[in-house]
């Protein structure tokens, strides 16, 4: 099994979404979050002062799939994320050893 | 003499004045000596005091000007003492001329001849306009006003003047302060071994004080305070009856029961006892009864004395509370003015008030509570953002108030709408949306002060809450709820006569409410052309500012976990990148030949103006002047326009609320708009917000707000004509601006060192056309002349500016040129200095 964990686009949410329902996950878990990447945010202007957006918002969609078909969901949230701009996000994948249903306790598979 | 009111004083008119008052006086001496010379004597006395004015008036001269005579003090009590002054206020209906004049002579001599000393007030009934800067002392006494003789209309007056509450709540903070410098010449005991019967602690004045008290606030005191008003009534007839006595044996204005005068008053009063001694105790034991009473019930009043904040309206601490509940049940116009008093003293509203509303409410339709348009505008005025305004909504709400006042409320009251998001009833979350705004100008957090800023900046703030009150009532019922929202509030704001620019102001909110947060959360605000499209919908940056303060207030009102940190920077972002959309790159977007939208101006012109009139002023002038103006400005400013040529100016000015606003058509020329920026200060008109703009034709229209700080156009009859004049002369160049300005200029050019650092911001790259000057600095007056002066000696041609105001700051933004092209790097270089050097108090710039 995989974590995949995207950061991307706020707008670009529902698309990834979308794409991943598609590849029957439906589980995730979409939390906003502020950060930035190599560029490290930009300058902008208000009312002729100049000031830095350092954080910028971004959505993290976290989502564990079978190792089966990791390849697609990342390259379906790819797609669904891409504007081909600066600032389009990251997806980071990690092995995961377990999980567990809270509910039941009993060890998922 | 007019209106002479005679009728009601059998004055025999064979009777010489000095006769009349020979007899009065000899009538009430008889009465003083039977020990009776209290109040029943002399109101007697009074009475024949007016026969005998009323004579004098009759045989005035007549004037033009109407003229009333009116008894004030104790005179006006009908309290006169045998040795009193007599107090009389003659007032004329217009200005005293000589046939005036003649008038109080012909009632002042005879009364002067007769030995009578008259404590006369000769006024003009326009003096009473501004009642709070006259002698408190004067304001006192016409509080027991009664017309001896002329016209009761004029009398009339004078009561409207007076009996106002807010004249009401000044006489009494005046009255306070009299009463305690008057007890410390007595060190505030009552108990003197010789009393001024007068102005002693519990003698007359104080009497009269109680009384006054509860006039001025509420009369039902005088029965709540000692239990029984007959000893009031009591006291007063005895300590005039000692007062009588003390001028009758004096034989002048003398009010001090010495021990000598004691046994005097003991023995025409009546007191029995075999020695003087016996009898003199047995007079100061009842004055000093009755001095109790009096000084018990001034006590009382003082105590228990609501401030006058409104009709039928006072305020103990901070509760305000109708003074009559009975009067307050069938006065519904008089209710909003209760929550407003309250929001006034930061308090609340009583308890039998809300009661009193909840009882009766269900009687009255939305035009009871507003059956003027002053009544319009108190709501306006109430619905300003402030600390405590959701409170006073929240209890206008649960005692029904709101929704009778404006039905379409009523419609979600504890309405239910299950989503994933709402954690509060409809009517609730409304009322929420409105306290974050609240705080927002309260207590706004360190991360929340940028949109407090915006909210500060708002020419009309009210009009955002208007816009939250009715923003969700469409969710009455479960379609599409915006549109429905706009329906109805559509529908109160006929029957409320909104004027149209607010009207078109809050049903844009309403029917977007949703539009920013759509926006800033679902699409990529990164694209230029998603913020084009978003700024193209709001126009202009009021409704931005306003669009986005709803949004955050509406958004937190959702529950407590909804506005999170991440939300509310893409809502600034998206509100930053449309701001500057909107003021730096409008320059580029030009009203075409054939520009979508201008087919209903067209439609509608009035019948003067041809559609080639209306497209020819129109092309070339930037599309945000579409939004800026609605359409009858826009045909105004065609008409100015029109038969325009060099050097002349076409010039259009109004009040608007606080505010002026001068309209300048002209054709562009070098220090155009300095010159006009500076001919305002020149009046010390202080510019707040306005916009100036050139066609590619030459045309230029500036639209300048500003208060008139000096009060020049208020003060002054021809004041628009000379400012007209001066106008045209600097324009034409007949005169020059610092030649005008040369007598302000300590104010203007040597400025202390400014409060903050201003800005300077040279822009080149938001505008295919113009180099942007983006300008933040201390308001003060003769700014704008001094910005657009220094521009100008640069070579530049001012062809955009937007002018706004955020408390001290003054906001301007000016697009220029160079024959005809954007400033080279250096000309931007140099200017931006000069401009940071000016503003900074280095640079001089005539």
């Amino acid at each position: 099994m995989k974590l995949i964990k995207s950061i991307v686009r706020p707008n670009k949410v529902d698309e990834v979404k979308d794409a991943l329902e598609k590849l029957q996950i439906s589980g995730m878990t979409v939390t906003e979050v502020r950060g930035h990447g190599k560029q490290k945010g930009h300058t902008a202007i208000y009312r002729g002062k100049e000031y830095n957006v350092s954080l910028l918002p971004k959505m993290k969609i976290e989502v564990v799939v079978p190792d089966a078909i990791a390849d697609d969901a990342i390259k379906a949230i790819i797609q669904a994320a891409r504007t081909g701009e600066i600032g389009d996000g990251r997806v980071f994948v990690l092995p995961v050893e377990t999980t567990y249903r809270i509910r039941t306790g009993e060890r998922d598979l | 003499m007019p209106d002479i009111d005679t009728g009601r004083f059998d004055a025999p008119r064979q009777k010489t004045p000095a006769s009349l008052l020979d007899e009065a006086r000899r009538e009430l001496s008889e009465e003083i000596l039977r020990g009776d010379g209290g109040r029943r004597a002399l109101a007697r006395y009074s009475e024949r005091l007016d026969g005998l004015i009323a004579q004098l008036v009759a045989a005035a001269p007549e004037t033009a000007v109407p003229v009333a005579l009116i008894g004030i003090g104790g005179y006006g009590r009908r309290q006169l003492c045998l040795h009193s002054d007599i107090d009389l206020l003659i007032l004329f209906g217009g200005p005293i001329g000589d046939a005036e004049e003649r008038v109080l002579r012909a009632v002042l001599h005879p009364l002067w001849d007769l030995g009578l000393v008259v404590g006369q007030q000769v006024r003009e009934i326009g003096e009473f306009a501004s009642l709070e800067v006259d002698n408190p002392e004067f304001l006192m006494a016409l509080v027991d006003a009664r017309l001896v003789a002329g016209n009761p209309a004029l009398f009339a007056r004078v009561q409207d003047a007076i009996h106002d509450p807010l004249t009401h709540a000044h006489l009494l903070t005046a009255l306070e302060k009299l009463i305690d410098e008057r007890h410390a010449q007595f060190n505030a005991t009552l108990y003197q071994l010789e009393p001024d019967v007068k102005d002693a602690p519990g003698a007359l004045r104080d009497l009269t004080a109680t009384r006054w008290i509860a006039a001025l606030s509420d009369p039902s005191l005088l029965k709540r305070g000692i239990g029984d008003p007959t000893r009031l009534a009591d006291a007063e007839d005895f300590l005039l009856r000692v007062r009588s006595v003390l001028h009758y044996e004096t034989r002048r204005h003398h009010n001090v029961l010495n021990h000598a005068l004691q046994e005097r008053a003991a023995e025409i009063l009546g007191y029995p006892g075999v020695l003087p001694q016996q009898r003199v105790e047995r007079l100061m034991s009842d004055y000093f009864r009755h001095a109790r009473v009096v000084m018990r019930s001034l006590e009382s009043a003082r105590r228990l004395a609501p401030v006058p904040v409104g009709q039928n309206l006072g305020r103990i601490n901070s509760t305000v509370r109708f003074i009559d509940l009975k009067q307050a049940a069938i006065q519904p116009a008089t209710w909003l003015a209760a929550f407003q008093a309250a929001l006034d003293a930061s308090g609340t509203v009583a308890d039998s008030a809300l009661a009193c509303i909840r009882q009766h409410a269900d009687q009255f339709k939305v035009e009871d509570f507003f059956p003027t348009p002053a009544h319009r505008a108190a709501l306006l005025h109430f619905l300003k953002p402030q600390a405590g305004l959701y409170a006073r909504l929240s209890e206008m709400h649960d005692c029904g108030l709101l929704g009778r006042m404006l039905p379409p409320f009523q419609a979600i009251t504890c309405r239910v709408v299950r989503d994933f998001y709402h954690k509060y009833t409809v009517d609730e979350h409304t009322l929420l949306t409105i306290r974050n705004l609240e705080r927002l100008s309260t207590r706004a957090s360190a991360d929340r002060h940028r949109f407090a800023n915006l909210l500060e900046d708002l020419a009309s703030p009210e009009l955002l809450v208007l816009a939250l009150i009715f923003h969700d009532v469409g969710k009455w019922r479960d379609t599409e709820h915006a549109t429905e929202s706009v329906r109805m509030a559509r529908e109160m704001f006929d029957r409320l006569g909104l004027d149209a620019d607010a009207r078109d102001v809050v049903e844009f909110l309403i029917d977007n409410h949703l539009l920013m947060s759509q926006v800033a959360f679902r699409r990529d605000t990164e694209d230029p052309e998603v913020v084009r499209q978003f700024a193209e919908v709001v126009g202009v940056e009021e409704r931005l500012k306003m669009l986005c303060l709803m949004t955050l207030a509406d958004i937190e009102a959702v529950s407590l976990e909804t506005l999170t940190p991440w939300k509310e920077e893409l809502l600034w972002r998206l509100y930053v990148d449309t701001y500057n959309h909107l003021t730096l790159g409008y320059g580029d977007e030009l009203i075409g030949p054939t520009q979508a939208g201008t087919s209903d101006l067209l439609a509608s012109r009035p019948v003067d103006l041809t559609k080639e009139e209306i497209t020819t002023f129109l092309e070339g002038l930037p599309r945000r002047y579409l939004q800026l103006f609605d359409r009858e400005a826009i045909y105004r400013h065609v008409q100015l326009s029109r038969n325009i040529h060099p050097d002349e100016v076409h010039l259009w000015l109004e009040q608007k609320g606080p505010a002026w606003e001068l309209t300048v058509v002209t054709l562009d020329k070098p220090f155009l708009f300095s010159n006009i920026s500076g001919v305002l200060s020149s009046f010390g008109m202080d510019i707040l917000r306005g916009h100036a703009m050139t066609s590619p034709h030459g045309l230029v229209l500036d639209v300048f707000q500003f208060t008139d700080e000096e009060r020049f156009l208020a003060l002054n009859p021809d004041a628009r004509e000379r400012m007209f004049q001066v106008l045209d002369d600097v324009v034409s160049g007949r005169s020059t601006v610092s030649e005008r300005l040369r007598g302000r200029a300590e104010s203007l050019f040597h400025r202390q060192s400014p409060r903050f650092m201003p800005v300077v911001h040279c822009d080149n790259d938001s505008s295919r056309r113009y180099t942007i000057f983006d300008i933040i600095a201390d308001d003060a007056l003769g700014l704008l002349y001094r910005i657009s002066r220094v521009i100008s000696r640069h070579g530049c041609d001012v062809d955009l500016v937007l002018i706004a105001t955020e408390g001290q700051k003054a906001i301007d933004v000016f697009h220029i040129t160079k024959a005809g092209h954007k400033l080279t790097e250096p000309e931007q270089r140099e200017l931006l200095a000069h401009l940071q050097q000016m503003l900074e108090g280095g640079y001089e710039i005539d």
